[in-house]
């Protein structure tokens, strides 16, 4: 089965070239269909290899597929050649499953879009791309897909590009990915000198036999991870997601939440046994990234008011968790985290959308309200991956924060203290959401309001965000409506796997059966089990065995659920009965002014400089050549001058010929 | 004197007791060796005599009979060159002119210029007073004077030839009546070349008193026997340095070459052709008889003298053709250039003067030489019919008469293009083959600056060149010239100049892909008589 | 009158001789002579029908094209010497033979060559008289064959100043406002860099002379025969270095690039951009690195640098034109900077990157070009601010216009992206910093066309804009190859680099041999922690022979590179090709013996 694995990404392949030649004829909802058929194969052919996998005992569940041999020079041999293992099995099975979904829901989404078989167009490249970035056996086989899925989000942020503010967005995700990409780049230069291949396998075997240098593995892991830092938007490059929701509602879904903006949460566990062979400043660097990013975007989440843009700051601050995981060695965590977000901030973002279908494309939350009873399916399950985000028991997400707290605790409190008040936030604006949309009274009605729609206009400006109005747009009286079933099942699908996600990787607490814990890990092994370096190597939790945070599991768990409750308890108290105010600072709203900063930076003295450099190039380089040319026309239009045209002038010209001439030899020969 | 001179001379021939007879026995003459000279003589006198018995003869004749005299002795100098070839050169008239490839070489060039520029000078003398035998004879006495020049062994016979050309060449300046600017141009060439011949003379008799002959052959003997650099002939010296005086005037070399412009512009067109091509081959085979072949001796002084007019004549000449607005100027400017090249050429022989092995040097400047005056009578021959459009026989040359050329006459302006291109020096064109020979026989000898000099000024010049394929290609006629043309009032190319012009196209495209055995037969002219 | 007409004839005899070809059918001398045959015809071909001159030209230009591809199909691979060469006596007393010869380094540009011409022909239209047009650019064709392929220097020197002259015209005669002064610009600039080389030539064949025992200009002789005392070397270097670095062109001698391209006709910029500025970039490897490797390695770090700069310097000032076709020139001097880059970095990897590039480059920007004259074509401006909205009225023509940019950018699957990286990647082990740098140009691509999309595809049309006619079918055919070519090469560059590497092997090798150059050798780090990964992977190997994984589990990538050659069209010259560039023998050998271990 696992050499058929070429036929996970040839699916959609078809399905792209497919809808490439005969999209306009397909048409809506044919392309659609034929898709998300397509995905769903990649999907079936996941779970084979997966249960292929799960046959084999744990030692040999890695394996590489040759396609063909891509880049060949010397002593660099690149194959095209995919890497099945436990963790690309794992990535396929939700890639491909969500993304399956996803386009279900699509179908139903674009309904009535001019551009409507294109979108799936891309969809396919995407999932196509995606599929490469996950199977890759080398990493210039997953930096493909690495760039693929870039230029498919930079098409489908920009999908409706007739607004500028939309084009713009897409060209920022791309130029910003780019940075990230310029340190994937380097790393693989840097791989390839000091292990003379890109292959994951040659560099992780370096780097667990200790002959890669430490300063090598150093260099290849920070440089890998500022690719990562561009491709899952932390600090400082985090700027072009909150815009990428100009793109179509799942879009937002399934690249800017469930699986793109994770590629490098998973690279860097692909790479883990660098991460180890690298100096200890990599790991913490990673984890304060991470830790640091997910606060500072739960503190802009707080004072968000437009839907998307909520969940936006929510997924860069999940992210962050799982880079928290990663710097702190907990892989599978790391891992089990971006599984279970990908469940529920995929649902989260497909019940957003659902609501702006409802609404009409209205995307300001305060103009919504009391929904529940309108659209109670989108907002039942909405609740359920509210819950789940908000780490309530025993929803999926309970319990991969819990261990990805448990294992920041491990390694520093101050990690920990950073993890704690990033899950009261998250449990905090989320419920706001929540609250805001669904309950509380209702906000929205009649949009004659003149200066109503003005404002609304302006904040979709600000948003940058809104799509396309729809002809029947926001105005007169109109009654939210709930989605089509379409769009409905993904909805419930995902609900089920928020709830129950949590169970492939359960802790191990007393209570729960010895044969359901860790699962997760259990399947990743091998793959993760090391700790820092080759000599002292444990697995999954044994590395924190001996800890305080290891001992207190319990009392952990305890203080997570009462943060849940805090958060929750709170919000609802500000947004539901009004008890007290609700703070929303200024600087928050504006994202701590950091993104306006850069575009002001670039707009300003960067322009500047860049036009100074086109100016010296015009005046100062190539005014020297027009100079040289010049400066001839101009000696010879003098020279010229002496061109009397009087015999005498001439013959004076010959006389004083001549006595130079003689006078030569009387100096230089010394004669009279 | 003479005696004395005459028995120095037949020293071998003439036995001891003619001299005490005091009886005067002449050097003995080989007639035949002659002959290309002797035929263009004939020529000359032919068409002066009978031109003047017999009525007008019809139209073309004379043009006709004095480019067959041309041909004629050109191929007579070729039968020369297979005698040399086989038989080694000598020397003539008892050692007054040397019989060697290179004076052959030049032959057939200066046969070849005349035979073109006559075809060129037709169509232009029609209707005019000058309609008849006299033009051509004299540029027939020219030829004789070049050809004495480039075969001369003596100073005196040299000088000789020099004035035989330098005279007929005034003449012919000054010959279109109709012209103030043709007789400008006569008088300020005459006056000037007078000047730089006198210097010559004076030259050649310092070099007398330094070396008490002015027979080469001898002078190069005595030198051979007594130079010592140490404390250098101060005699010697100055005589040389008026000879390159005299010759730098003669191949229009700056800063001696101020009378250039006005005269190249003033005199009529078949002239300026024939002054650009004859006067500066002749000129230049001059130079190279008397500094490499007399004075090897002295290398070491006048090569750096050729070095600093090489590099004055291919800036000024380059930079100055930028600015000018009429053609012929710009051409005889360019001709400046190109002797600035040719100097390169000399100034690469000046290093290896006098050695068994000459160099290249020589050769390089005698295939410069036919390349170049081909060239020149074509680029002139285009400039004649391009100009006579303008109503008067040497009117119009100015830049703006060629606006458009390629959508009045294509033909004429793609030969012009090519002609242009070859003065540039762009490859496959005999242009470029001529650089490159020069160039090769710089660098061989590494005096690498004059090279890369030589080079960069080329670029300059090749401006120049470009604006004038900018008139002819890239605008547009001015209006009514195309209706003239088919009116017949406009540019007509008569079937006597078109020939030519195509005949130096073709040549000048030829030599550019197969140069090699213009350049074999080049090689053979380091061996001279001596 | 004899012995000279013996002469003449003997002159004669020889030239024809140089033009009945070689062995068999002497393809070479074929690619340059039937566009100069075309060229002829088409010029006398009669005035009032243009479209027999048209037709000449097509048909010259496809039967060139069509040699081309057939030179591609014969092409011995594996094979790093030069193939198909004929040699024949020219201007024996100059020691100037014509010596004609196709090797991995030129081969694909002459087939770019042959295959660009047909379309840049087909696409584009003059407007007005489209016979000396078609002349030119034949003339034009006929002069980069040539000089891409000639092996002696003064027949190379002499198609390298040739080409100057049907470019000039076709700049100056069909160009746009400002042409005369770009037409002009761009001929003396060249020129006065060949100045310098052919002084500098033939003072190479006049030292060498005393080496080979005669005056030549042969190439290969003087290359393997001569060797030049360092100072000269450096002296000489620098004569042709000079023309090549205005010819590429490289900071800061390329002021004269971005006006001839903006002023050129499109085809004038396609043929420009596609095949004239790899003169330049050709000529450093084929002269520059072969005749004085010690003068190239002894100055690299000059090329380099200018390199860096050209790149960062070359997309900043494209990020801030106005006028389009002046970007995409701009971003040809970032695009070339990359390709000098690898010149100089002297890895095999390096150069082969740079070889590719220079095809990919020409494939890419040729493109650019032709979509940019499609839109002068419909709106009569370049201006990017008068553009705009136009994805809305013309989706297929943004499509093509944005796979050609993609390529251009460097996005991976696309042919720009391999070129790059292998520029880069091999520049990076010999070059560290200058390489950190140019990676960073990266990024600034993307930024200068992406903006440049935005601003002229993206936002809602103007009235001028909305009537944007879409591609037609006719220019979809033209530049359904450039597509093609472009996914082609960026999904499976394989072949393309089979042929090219043995010879930048060679070369390097040549260059490591005769300079205190020293190559890197990879992998020295390189560990194996457990047998696992090799025990699957020689299993999978057992299973599928066509599959060779111990390439991607074994660190020995050396023995590898044979084992790819056995699976693949079994040239095994390749292998010990990529053997050579590792220096150090002791590498090689015990990479053989865990090959074979694996193997067990």
């Amino acid at each position: 089965m696992i050499d058929l694995v070429w036929l996970v990404p040839l699916f959609p392949l078809v399905g792209f070239l497919t809808i490439l030649v005969g999209g306009r004829k397909l048409g809506e909802p044919k392309a659609g269909y034929l898709a998300t058929a397509m995905v769903l194969l990649s999907f079936a052919t996941a779970v084979a290899i997966y249960f292929d996998l799960l046959s084999r005992d744990s030692e040999s569940r890695s394996e590489v597929v040759n396609i063909f041999s891509w880049v060949p020079v010397g002593d660099l041999q690149i194959d095209m050649a995919f890497l099945v293992d436990p963790l690309s099995s794992t990535m396929l099975l939700f890639v491909t499953g969500i993304g399956a979904l996803i386009h279900l829901y699509s179908v139903g989404y674009m309904h009535g879009d001019p551009k409507f078989s294109k979108f799936f167009l891309y969809l396919n490249l995407f999932v196509l791309s995606m599929t490469l970035l996950v199977l890759g056996s080398n990493l210039l086989v997953t930096f493909l897909g690495w760039e693929g899925v870039g230029t498919c989000s930079y098409f489908l942020i920009s999908f409706w590009q007739t607004k500028d503010a939309n084009a713009t967005a897409g060209k920022k995700a791309f130029v910003t990915n780019r940075v990230g990409d310029f340190g994937v780049m380097l790393a693989m230069f840097l791989a390839f000198g000091a292990v003379g291949s890109v292959d994951y396998a040659v560099i992780n075997d370096s780097a667990l036999a200790g002959t890669m240098t430490q300063a090598t593995a150093t260099g290849i892991a920070a440089l890998l991870f500022v690719g990562a830092v561009g491709k899952s938007a932390q600090l400082p490059l985090y700027i072009w997601l909150p815009d990428a929701m100009a793109g179509p509602t799942p879009v937002s879904a399934l690249i800017h939440a469930a699986t793109m903006v994770t590629a490098g949460v998973f690279l860097m566990v692909r790479i883990n046994p660098v991460l180890g062979a690298a100096a200890d400043w990599v790991p913490m660097l990673i984890a304060w990234t991470g830790a640091i990013t997910a606060l500072f975007a739960a503190t802009i989440a707080l004072t968000q008011n437009d839907i998307k843009k909520v969940l936006a700051y929510s997924t860069v601050s999940q992210l962050g968790y799982m880079f928290l995981a990663v710097g702190t060695g907990a892989y599978v965590a790391a891992i089990f985290h971006m599984v279970t977000h990908a469940f529920f901030k995929a649902l989260l973002f497909l019940g957003s959308g659902s609501v702006i279908h409802g609404m009409n494309d209205e995307q300001d939350m305060r103009k919504m309200g009391k929904l529940f009873k309108f659209m109670p399916i989108t907002a039942s399950t909405f609740i359920i991956g509210w819950l789940a985000i908000a780490g309530v028991p025993p929803f999926a997400g309970f319990w991969s924060k819990d261990e990805i707290l448990l294992f920041a605790l491990a390694e520093s409190p101050a990690l920990y203290i950073v993890g704690i008040v990033t899950a009261i936030l998250t449990a905090f604006y989320m419920t706001r959401q929540v609250v805001m949309t669904f309950f509380g009274e209702q906000k929205w009605g009649s949009h004659a309001n003149a200066e109503e729609a003005a404002h609304l206009e302006v904040d979709d400006a600000e948003a940058g965000a809104a799509p396309e109005p729809v002809t029947h747009g926001a105005h007169g009286e109109f009654k939210p409506h709930e989605s089509p079933p379409t769009m409905l099942l993904p909805l419930v699908v995902l609900a089920g796997l928020s709830m129950v996600g949590g169970i492939i990787q359960l802790p191990s607490l007393g209570f729960i059966p010895k044969s359901m814990q860790h699962k997760l890990l259990d399947w990743l092994h091998p793959l993760v089990e090391f700790g820092e370096g080759p000599e002292e190597r444990g697995i999954g939790e044994a590395v924190i065995k001996d800890t305080w945070a290891y001992d207190n599991k319990v009392l952990l768990i305890g203080i997570a659920v009462a943060c849940a409750v805090i958060g929750i308890v709170g919000a609802y108290l500000v947004y539901e009965k009004k008890r007290m105010k609700p703070i929303e600072p200024e600087l928050f709203a504006n994202g701590w002014n950091y993104d306006r900063a850069i575009s002001w930076f670039m707009g300003n003295p960067g322009r500047k400089g860049f036009q100074g450099v086109a100016d010296f190039d015009s005046k100062v380089v190539d005014g020297a050549v027009n100079g040289v040319a010049t400066l001839v026309r101009e000696t010879s239009s003098q020279v010229r001058k002496g061109q009397t045209g009087y015999l005498r002038q001439y013959a004076g010209v010959i006389g004083i010929g001549v006595v130079l001439l003689l006078g030569w030899f009387v100096v230089i020969r010394g004669i009279l | 004197m003479i005696a004395e001179l005459v028995s120095q001379i037949s020293t071998h021939e003439a036995p001891a007791q003619a001299l005490l007879a005091q009886t005067f026995v002449g050097p003995e003459v080989n007639w035949f060796a002659l002959s290309p000279m002797l035929t263009l003589l004939a020529g000359a006198l032919g068409m002066m005599l009978v031109g003047a018995l017999t009525p007008a003869w019809p139209k073309g004749l004379y043009a006709l009979v004095a480019a067959v005299t041309a041909g004629t002795a050109g191929a007579l100098a070729m039968v020369q060159w297979d005698d040399i070839t086989d038989n080694g050169p000598t020397t003539l008239v008892g050692g007054a002119i040397a019989f060697d490839t290179l004076a052959m070489f030049l032959t057939i060039t200066i046969c070849i210029g005349v035979l073109l520029v006559s075809m060129l000078t037709d169509s232009f003398l029609r209707g005019t007073p000058n309609e008849g035998p006299e033009i051509y004879a004299l540029y027939l006495v020219a030829a004789i004077g070049g050809i004495v020049m480039a075969s001369a062994n003596d100073l005196i016979v040299l000088f000789l030839g020099l004035e035989t050309l330098s005279l007929a060449l005034y003449v012919l300046a000054a010959s279109n009546r109709r012209s103030l600017a043709s007789a400008e141009s006569g008088i300020k060439y005459f006056v000037l070349g007078g000047f730089a011949s006198a210097f010559f003379l004076y030259g050649i008799a310092l070099l007398y008193g330094a070396a008490g002959t002015t027979n080469i052959t001898e002078m190069v003997a005595t030198f051979q026997s007594g130079v010592d650099l140490d404390n250098p002939n101060a005699l010697a010296l100055a005589g040389l340095a008026l000879l390159i005086v005299g010759l730098g005037f003669k191949v229009a070399a700056a800063p001696f070459h101020v009378w250039t412009p006005d005269v190249y512009q003033g005199a009529p067109s078949p002239v300026t052709a024939l002054m650009a091509s004859v006067g500066k081959a002749a000129a230049f085979a001059a130079m190279l008889r008397v500094l490499v072949t007399a004075l090897p001796f002295f290398r070491d002084d006048w090569r750096p003298v050729i070095w600093v007019l090489a590099v004055l004549s291919l800036l000024v000449g380059s930079f100055l053709a930028v600015v000018q607005t009429d053609v012929k100027r710009m051409l005889a400017y360019s001709s400046v250039t190109h002797a600035g090249f040719l100097l390169v050429g000399v100034e690469a022989a000046g290093h290896t003067a006098g050695e068994l092995d000459p160099g290249d040097g020589m050769p390089s400047v005698a295939l410069y030489l036919m390349l170049y005056s081909v060239l020149v009578i074509g680029m002139i021959g285009v400039v004649t019919v391009v100009s006579r459009a303008a109503g008067n026989r040497d009117g119009d040359s100015s830049l703006d008469s060629f606006k458009g050329l390629a959508k009045r006459r294509p033909a004429l302006a793609l030969g012009f293009t090519v002609l242009l291109l070859a003065g540039a020096g762009v490859p496959v064109t005999s242009g470029f083959i001529a650089k490159f020979g020069v160039i090769q026989a710089a660098v061989e000898v590494e005096s690498y600056a004059l090279a890369i000099i030589a080079m960069v000024a080329a670029v300059v010049a090749a401006f120049m060149y470009l604006r004038i394929m900018v008139n002819m290609w890239l605008s547009p006629p001015e209006d009514g010239a195309v209706e003239a043309d088919a009116a017949g009032t406009g540019i007509s190319i008569d079937l006597s100049s078109g020939l030519a012009i195509a005949a130096a196209v073709a040549f000048t495209l030829f030599v550019g892909v197969f140069p090699s055995w213009l350049i074999d037969a080049a090689e053979t002219v380091n061996v001279i008589a001596r | 009158m004899g012995a000279l007409t013996e002469m003449m004839t003997a002159g004669l005899v020889a030239a024809e001789d140089s033009h009945g070809g070689a062995i068999a059918f002497p393809i070479l001398t074929m690619l340059i002579l039937v566009p100069i045959v075309g060229a002829v015809a088409v010029a006398i071909s009669s005035k009032r029908r243009p479209e027999i001159a048209k037709l000449i030209a097509l048909m010259t230009s496809v039967g060139v094209g069509a040699m081309s591809i057939w030179l591609l199909s014969s092409f011995e691979m594996g094979e790093a010497g030069f193939q198909f060469s004929s040699q024949h006596t020219w201007i024996e007393q100059w020691g100037i033979s014509y010596h004609v010869g196709v090797d991995g380094i030129s081969l694909f540009l002459v087939v770019l060559t042959g295959v660009l011409f047909p379309l840049a022909i087909v696409g584009t239209d003059p407007h007005h008289d489209e016979k000396p047009y078609l002349a030119w650019l034949l003339m034009l064709e006929a002069g980069v064959m040539g000089s891409f392929l000639s092996l002696d220097l003064f027949l190379f020197f002499i198609f390298f100043e040739i080409v100057l002259v049907p470019m000039y015209f076709l700049i100056g005669g069909w160009g746009y406002e400002n042409r005369v002064y770009a037409a002009t610009k761009f001929f003396l600039y060249t020129m006065f860099g060949s100045a310098f080389m052919l002084v500098g030539l033939i003072a190479t064949a006049m030292l060498a002379r005393d080496d080979l025992g005669r005056l030549t200009f042969d190439l290969v002789e003087i290359a393997e025969g001569a060797d030049f005392a360092a100072n000269t070397g450096r002296w000489l270097f620098f004569a042709f270095a000079i023309a090549f670095a205005v010819k590429v062109p490289i900071f800061p001698l390329h002021t004269w690039l971005p006006d001839a391209h903006t002023q050129a006709p499109t085809a004038g910029s396609v043929v420009l951009a596609g095949v004239m500025l790899k003169l330049g970039t050709y000529g450093f490897l084929r002269f520059g690195l072969y005749l004085f490797p010690e003068a190239a390695v002894w100055s690299r770090s000059l090329w380099l640098t200018l390199a860096v700069i050209g790149i960062i310097y070359g997309a900043i000032a494209a990020t801030m034109q106005k006028d389009l076709k002046r970007l995409v020139a701009y971003s040809s001097v970032a695009h070339l900077g990359f390709i000098i880059l690898g010149t100089f970095a002297f890895t095999s990897q390096a150069i082969s990157g740079s070889v590719l590039q220079m095809v990919n480059h020409g494939v890419s920007t040729g493109a650019l070009f032709l979509l940019v004259g499609m839109i002068y074509e419909r709106r009569k401006t370049r201006q990017i601010s008068e553009l705009g909205g136009i994805q809305k009225v013309a989706p297929i023509f943004a499509a093509g216009f944005m796979i050609v940019m993609l390529s251009s950018i460097g996005v991976p699957g696309l042919n720009g992206f391999i070129g790059e990286y292998l520029i880069l990647l091999g520049s990076f082990q010999t070059a560290r910093w200058w390489t950190v740098v140019a990676t960073a140009g990266v990024i600034l691509a993307a930024l200068y066309l992406l903006w440049a999309y935005q601003r002229v595809f993206h936002g809602e049309p103007d009235e001028d804009n909305a009537k944007f006619p879409e591609l037609r079918v006719k220019e979809g055919l033209v530049l359904l190859p450039f597509i093609a070519a472009i996914v082609f090469t960026g999904v499976y560059p394989k072949p393309l680099l089979d042929r090219i590497e043995p010879s930048v092997d060679a070369l390097v090798e040549h260059v490591v041999e005769n300079s205190d150059f020293e190559n890197p050798e990879y992998g020295t780090q390189c560990g194996t922690f457990e047998v696992e990964h090799e025990g699957e992977a020689a299993e999978s190997h057992s299973d599928e022979p066509a599959e060779h994984d111990t390439a991607d589990t074994s660190c020995d990538t050396a023995s590898n590179g044979a084992d790819h050659d056995d699976a693949d069209e079994g040239d095994a010259d390749h292998g010990d090709g990529s053997d050579d560039d590792s220096d150090d023998d002791s590498d090689g050998e015990d990479g053989h013996d865990e090959g074979e271990e694996t193997g067990e």
